[in-house]
């Protein structure tokens, strides 16, 4: 398992380089795609789009990073994810800390969630379950 | 050559401006895919008229049909590693008086020439974003600017891809993917024959240039902005006119 993590951390590393054009050894695990990265939203799609061909999976739209969520009146309110909204992005992206997030559910700090960690968790079990 | 073992697809590529562009990307060595909707021998001329068999292949696709659109791109990518550069110049017009224009032909015009370009960016910008850039130049028209008597639909699609080209090109700069609209005049085409035949060459009066464009002249601009030269120009509509617009708009 943890060869297996390890063999997913180079590939994700790899593919988040080429999609944002930093240096792999600036990448790590809890480097947040945002704010260290400096990712925008189509980068996202770009990364999800390398996932899917590198590790020859389908990722759902939505199921990795939220999609609409951020312009429903009903999960946002004053800058603020509401209850409801981190509720629903908990369900959509368990493998996120959004403990941490709901401290200070700012829209401006959902950047800090997605992480580079957060992806590889997220194959990790996608994976997993793939293989059983 | 510019455009050497560079892969190229042009929608509509059997007759007129579409003929041209393939036949300038080829003589410049480009290995060029183009589509055509129904008469497989017409694009089988054009393909042979090039003189290198090689470089050209057709793939018959009704534009209108996301289905014909994916697959097009899949059978492309299946022997390409890359998709560099996109023309969409598939169209078609249904001219007539807007107070009686039969809902189909609004439909047929607005789905082939909007629709056609909408799919195929959707199939190629994902190849394109992941290669680490590409070119995508939508063939307009000067009608979108100017507006012409018994062309709403045919305006309005091409307004539409006119807007639709400044979006995408803001979308997809980042990952180095232009994205232009080339916006030809009259040209000399069997497509524009019953415009240039019912006002005979009264209508030259009206161009600067005094003459009609040569296919081949827009396919020259089509190069330009595909070519490594055109860089940093991306979002723009390329007017190629004879200088049409200008006077149109005193």
């Amino acid at each position: 398992m943890q060869n297996h993590n390890n063999e997913i951390i180079k590939n994700v590393k790899s593919i988040i380089s080429q999609a944002l054009k930093v240096d792999e050894n600036k990448i790590e695990l809890h480097s947040s795609l945002i704010k260290d990265l400096g990712a925008e939203s189509i980068d996202f799609l770009d990364i999800v789009f390398r996932l899917e061909k590198t590790f020859k999976i389908k990722i759902p739209k939505g199921e990795l990073f939220p999609e609409k969520l951020l312009t429903d009146a009903r999960y946002i309110k004053d800058g603020k994810i509401t209850q409801a909204g981190v509720e629903e992005l908990q369900r959509r992206i368990p493998g996120a800390n959004w403990v941490e997030f709901s401290k200070n559910p700012l829209v401006a700090n959902l950047g800090d969630v997605f992480t580079v960690g957060m992806i590889v968790d997220y194959l990790s079990e996608k994976l997993a379950t793939a293989n059983k | 050559m510019r455009f050497h073992d560079k892969v190229v697809l042009v929608t509509g590529g059997s007759h007129g401006i579409g003929a041209a562009i393939v036949k300038r990307f080829v003589k410049e060595e480009a290995k060029v895919y183009f589509t055509y909707l129904s008469s497989r021998k017409e694009a089988a001329a054009i393909a042979d008229s090039v003189g290198k068999p090689q470089r050209v292949s057709f793939l018959a696709c009704d534009v209108r049909k996301k289905e014909d659109v994916q697959k097009t791109v899949d059978q492309i990518l299946e022997k390409e590693s890359s998709l560099d550069i996109l023309v969409n110049n598939a169209g078609i017009i249904r001219d007539g008086l807007f107070l009686t224009m039969p809902d189909a032909d609004w439909s047929e015009v607005l789905e082939t020439n909007l629709g056609g370009v909408y799919s195929f960016c959707k199939a190629s910008a994902k190849q394109m974003m992941m290669q680490g850039g590409g070119r995508i130049i939508n063939i307009s028209s000067i009608v979108a600017d100017l507006g012409g008597f018994g062309q709403a639909n045919y305006a309005a699609s091409k307004g539409a891809i006119n807007a639709f080209t400044k979006s995408l090109a803001v979308e997809l700069a980042s990952k180095k993917v232009t994205v232009n609209a080339v916006a030809p005049g009259m040209v000399n085409t069997k497509m524009s024959s019953a415009v240039r035949s019912a006002f005979g060459d009264k209508i030259k009066d009206r161009i600067p240039l005094g003459d009609f464009a040569e296919p081949e002249e827009i396919a020259s601009v089509v190069a330009f902005v595909a070519s490594d030269e055109a860089r940093y120009i991306t979002g723009q509509i390329i007017t190629v006119d004879g200088g049409l617009g200008l006077l149109s708009r005193r």
